[in-house]
């Protein structure tokens, strides 16, 4: 099956690369839903380019976000357009003008959390219920059948399946549409861990292929590091941050009192060297720096690796270690040092790339830790954590 | 005469048909408005729609024997459009079929489209099915079992109607005179053999037609062997 994954033949019928004629630029968002509890206002245009992700904390309105871009949402003021930079600007609703277009007509899929599937139709039924509604078709469904791994259960019933199985017909059904836009709505968030890790590469296979855009919402930010560029963060009904995912990460590092993630160094960098010969992958963090970590085999089909290390994994040392068992020592500038009860967080630039470390207040006073001053990053390789289980 | 039994169930057959299509027509759209609708109205439509189930017959048959008649707007109405009078009439008797059998047709269909819910309309929605097409690809046969139940209650309760056909139909033969009808006739006429058969055949007929709601709404799961199919699990998997 993962001949498949790997291939590069297009899933379209003829061969046409459909990105070519509707790749959509950007969504425009500008909206208020309100409910007695809740309010969300979102005003942010979205480039639409690879998968965003939307992370937020539960009642942070991604959920919300999702449903009023689809047409689901009936609570909502104001405007949604899709802005396209050689078509004219398709309005999706604008509460002013009066003009919503309904869902059905929108063409754009989403990928429930809880499958949805029809009980009423075989596996084959619910693929076939979106192939027949589909206007202009281009996809070809054995090919889809073969990409989502459905090719044995096409003839089982939707309740016959697992929770795994049932969001791939999911996923399998909102492609047949044929939409321009895939919305994700926490779509592994029922599912164990290997099918997690099946799905999420599925995803990604599929975004690649059709050059799909998706906005994909999780409350798992591991889940969003592992398929998206771009990370829009949302809290209590507002935008937070947006931008290039490990920037916003690193931002969220310093976000307020309950942070809403862990502290970390978030990174995508080029691995130099598959296995050392003991075992250890080395990737290359720039011109003179590498970093070390456990390697994987799964690493060999990657040219770039994404990866991560907890702030409270770092320590910080002022002479560079020579007799230590741990391998990674990064060269480094303090670049800010901010305090937080017994605890402070370092961010230290090493090149271009920016990392954060937190230590105690304690061993900050007993190395007399100071602004612009120059220290050496120590981590394990096990430290450096990535998404391959 | 056997024969005039005969007709009553003619006649009989004919207004449960008749009442049960128009019963079908006009309670789905009820029923899903009423599935639907959140605002405080619900509560006195569904009253309104509730109110033959307790209500003696005959008061209903009381105020549409008025309201049939020549004197009345609605009597007078289909008296223009029609040339004939609404009172003692088939029509009269269909027509207080209806409304006396709403709330057998409209509550199952009501609860089955609550129990339905939202989220499979949404998922049709955004794969490019409009409403009609919805109700008739997605909501249709997830609710069959109830629309058959609304239909043959809806029907079996239309045979066995009474005291609303004898104050708003009469006893007219051929027109109508049914088979609860024939029945009280031939009681009152000491014919006691003739009543015992068209009674012991509204009995037979009746719960046959129960037996058989109750046959078609078991789950389809409990004849068929369930497959529980996880070939999945056990193929080799080249992401680890």
């Amino acid at each position: 099956m993962s001949n498949v994954l790997l291939d590069n033949t297009p899933l379209t019928k003829d061969a046409v690369h459909k990105s070519a004629v509707h790749k959509l630029a950007q969504l425009d968002i500008n909206i208020s839903v309100s409910y007695q509890q809740f309010n969300l206002d979102i005003k942010l245009p979205i480039p639409l380019n690879g998968i965003t992700g939307i992370f937020g904390h539960s009642a942070s309105g991604k959920s919300t976000l999702l449903r009023a871009i689809a047409g689901l949402e009936k609570n909502l003021v104001g405007e949604i357009k899709l802005a396209n930079a050689n078509v004219a600007d398709k309005v999706l609703v604008n509460t002013e003008k009066g003009n919503y277009l309904k869902p059905e007509e929108r063409q754009i899929g989403l990928v429930f959390q809880n499958s949805r599937l029809f009980e009423h139709l075989s596996v084959l039924g619910n693929l076939e219920y979106a192939v027949k509604r589909c206007k202009n078709r281009q996809l070809d469904l054995n090919k889809v059948i073969e990409l989502t791994e459905l090719t044995s259960l096409l003839e089982h019933q939707v309740n016959e399946l697992s929770g795994g199985q049932q969001q791939r017909v999911a996923l399998a059904r909102a492609i047949l549409a044929e939409p321009k836009l895939l919305l994700l709505d926490e779509p592994l968030s029922a599912l164990d861990q290997h099918s997690k890790t099946q799905l999420l590469k599925m995803i990604l296979t599929i975004q690649k292929k059709l050059d799909l855009p998706m906005l994909y919402v999780s409350h798992s930010l591991d889940e969003l590091q592992q398929v998206c560029d771009t990370l829009l963060v949302l809290a209590q009904g507002k935008v937070v941050n947006f931008g290039n995912i490990h920037r916003v990460i690193h931002q969220l590092n310093n976000f307020g009192e309950n942070p809403l993630i862990h502290q970390q160094t978030s990174l995508s960098l080029p691995i130099r060297q598959f296995n050392n010969g003991h075992g250890l992958a080395v990737l290359a963090l720039n011109a003179q720096q590498d970093i070390y970590l456990t390697s994987n085999k799964a690493f060999e089909n990657q040219t770039q690796l994404r990866c991560f290390i907890l702030a409270s994994d770092i320590s910080i040392v002022l002479t560079e270690p020579s007799n230590s068992s741990i391998v990674n020592h990064l060269f480094g500038t303090i670049k800010q040092i901010s305090n937080k009860q017994n605890k402070v967080l370092l961010t230290i630039s090493c090149g271009t790339q920016d990392f954060f470390v937190t230590i105690s207040a304690f061993s900050q006073q007993k190395l007399s830790l100071t602004s612009k001053q120059q220290v050496y990053l120590q981590f394990k390789a096990s430290a450096v954590r990535t998404f391959i289980h | 005469m056997i024969n005039s039994d005969l007709q009553a169930l003619i006649t009989t057959l004919e207004m449960a048909a008749l009442t049960t299509i128009i019963l079908l027509i006009i309670g789905t759209p009820l029923a899903w408005y009423l599935a639907k609708m959140t605002n405080r109205f619900k509560v006195i439509i569904e009253a309104i729609v509730a109110l033959p189930l307790v209500l003696p017959p005959t008061v209903l048959g009381f105020y549409l024997l008025i309201a049939f008649s020549p004197e009345y707007l609605p009597g007078q109405l289909w008296q223009q459009a029609t040339g004939k009078q609404l009172a003692f009439s088939f029509s009269a008797i269909v027509i207080g079929s209806v409304l006396y059998s709403l709330p057998f047709v409209v509550q199952p269909l009501q609860k089955a489209f609550e129990q339905l819910g939202d989220s499979l309309l949404e998922a049709g929605s955004l794969l490019g099915a409009g409403p009609i097409d919805r109700f008739f690809s997605i909501v249709l046969p997830l609710t069959k079992a109830s629309f058959i139940t609304a239909a043959s209650l809806g029907f079996a309760h239309t045979v066995g109607e009474f005291g609303i056909i004898l104050m708003i139909g009469g006893n007219i033969p051929g027109e109508t005179r049914v088979l609860s009808i024939a029945l009280f006739d031939h009681v009152e006429a000491f014919d006691y053999a003739r009543a015992h058969l068209l009674a012991i055949s509204l009995l037979i007929g009746s719960m046959i037609l129960l037996a058989a709601i109750y046959w078609l709404n078991l789950p389809k799961k409990n004849r068929r062997q369930r497959l529980v199919v996880n070939t999945e699990q056990v193929e080799p998997n080249s992401y680890e």
